[in-house]
């Protein structure tokens, strides 16, 4: 499920280097300009890559954690992590 | 009459330019002997310009806006705005072709396509990766057809087949002396900003490389239909290799080059289309008939 304003602060931190210098030094005054639902303000915050994927167009993702300044190799194992993650879960889930 | 001269594809990850520098040699070397050989034929072919069809990275458009496919009908566009191109292709503007992008639109709309329209793009690493590693001139004239590969839904393959035959109609119907070549971007698999992330798709690669060699349409339809969901998001831009393909009419597909490439994230694909060289002549013919 695409949630529209996360999808719009990416979009736009992408395309303003003033705003993403901003977001570097102010996170929460940047949000907040956004309707950002609270649950979501604190996975940004939180650097919450599994919370935030399944929102947002997966290009915007990674440019946001690229402005963010998460070394890529970081990026792709918290990525990976969700996959053991959910294959966990339905293992767990198969066995009750 | 305009004819169709010359049609290729290649790949376009952007670790291509941000790593160009650093990566292993070796691989390097694979690399631009690949684009090398792409901007080699370019080149013999002699083109008057290049439509480049390429997904549009969120740097025109947005989910607030966001068409299946855009035609650049201006004389100019705006070269690519990511840092990290600044330095591998620092062109600001690069040239349009708005009499050949206005055409193609006019002819799209008579044959009930409704693109989107832009009298100016930006052309992200996504054009202009292959535009720089593959030698083309900057003051060759481009016409950009962004595709939507990176949001669902997107277009079907069966339509971008169709688009591919629109454009060469186009080509074929434009009534000035124009050589015009074609070069799809983006694929083969690869996986970004999602669970898989650095996954190559070898087995999805080889199956559609194969595909467009056997030339079956519909075969090539039925493959990335059923077979898209099911690897990496970024084979999507395997749409915009269908349409070159479509645009050679669905025969005539050379792999230049297929591997791996971990480095740069990305199943890197070269290839091109064979156009024999009374081909171009009997297709005008046939349009005029």
């Amino acid at each position: 499920m695409t949630d529209y304003w996360l999808s719009k602060l990416f979009f736009d931190l992408q395309h303003d280097p003033q705003l993403a210098g901003e977001y570097r030094t102010d996170m929460p005054g940047v949000i907040d300009r956004y309707q950002i639902k609270p649950e979501l303000r604190q996975a940004l915050l939180d650097d919450d890559v599994a919370t935030l994927s399944p929102l947002v167009n997966a290009y915007l993702l990674r440019f946001y954690f690229q402005i963010r300044g998460m070394p890529e190799a970081d990026f792709i194992a918290r990525l990976h992590a969700m996959k053991s993650n959910a294959a966990q879960t339905a293992e767990t889930a198969r066995h009750g | 009459m305009a004819e169709l001269v010359g049609i290729f594809a290649a790949s376009h990850g952007p670790l291509i330019a941000r790593e160009w520098e650093t990566m292993p040699r070796a691989h390097r070397d694979k690399l631009a002997a690949a684009f090398d050989e792409i901007g080699h034929r370019l080149k013999a072919a002699r083109p008057d310009l290049l439509v480049v069809v390429s997904p549009d990275h969120w740097v025109n458009f947005f989910i607030n806006n966001l068409p299946a496919v855009c035609i650049g009908i201006g004389d100019e566009h705006d070269g690519p705005p990511e840092p990290f191109m600044k330095k591998v292709y620092p062109h600001k503007v690069l040239k349009g072709h708005a009499a050949f992008g206005l055409h193609l639109l006019q002819t799209a709309l008579d044959n009930d396509f409704e693109p989107a329209l832009s009298h100016r793009l930006r052309l992200d690493h996504g054009s202009c990766i292959p535009l720089w590693r593959a030698g083309v001139p900057p003051d060759l004239p481009l016409v950009p057809i962004l595709v939507n590969d990176l949001e669902a839904p997107m277009p079907s393959i069966r339509r971008c087949l169709a688009w591919g035959r629109l454009l060469r109609r186009a080509v074929e119907s434009y009534p000035e002396p124009l050589r015009v070549a074609v070069l799809g971007t983006g694929g083969l698999s690869h996986s970004i900003g999602e669970a898989t992330m650095g996954w190559i798709d070898e087995k999805f690669d080889q199956a559609c490389i194969k595909h467009f060699q056997n030339g079956e349409e519909q075969a090539l339809d039925d493959f990335l239909t059923q077979a898209l969901p099911q690897t990496g998001n970024g084979a999507h831009e395997m749409r915009d290799w269908v349409i070159a393909h479509g645009a050679a009419g669905g025969t005539g597909f050379e792999l230049i080059d297929y591997f791996p490439s971990p480095e740069t994230l990305v199943g890197a694909g070269f290839a091109s289309w064979k156009l024999p060289a009374n081909r171009a002549g009997s297709l005008n013919q046939r349009s005029r008939q």
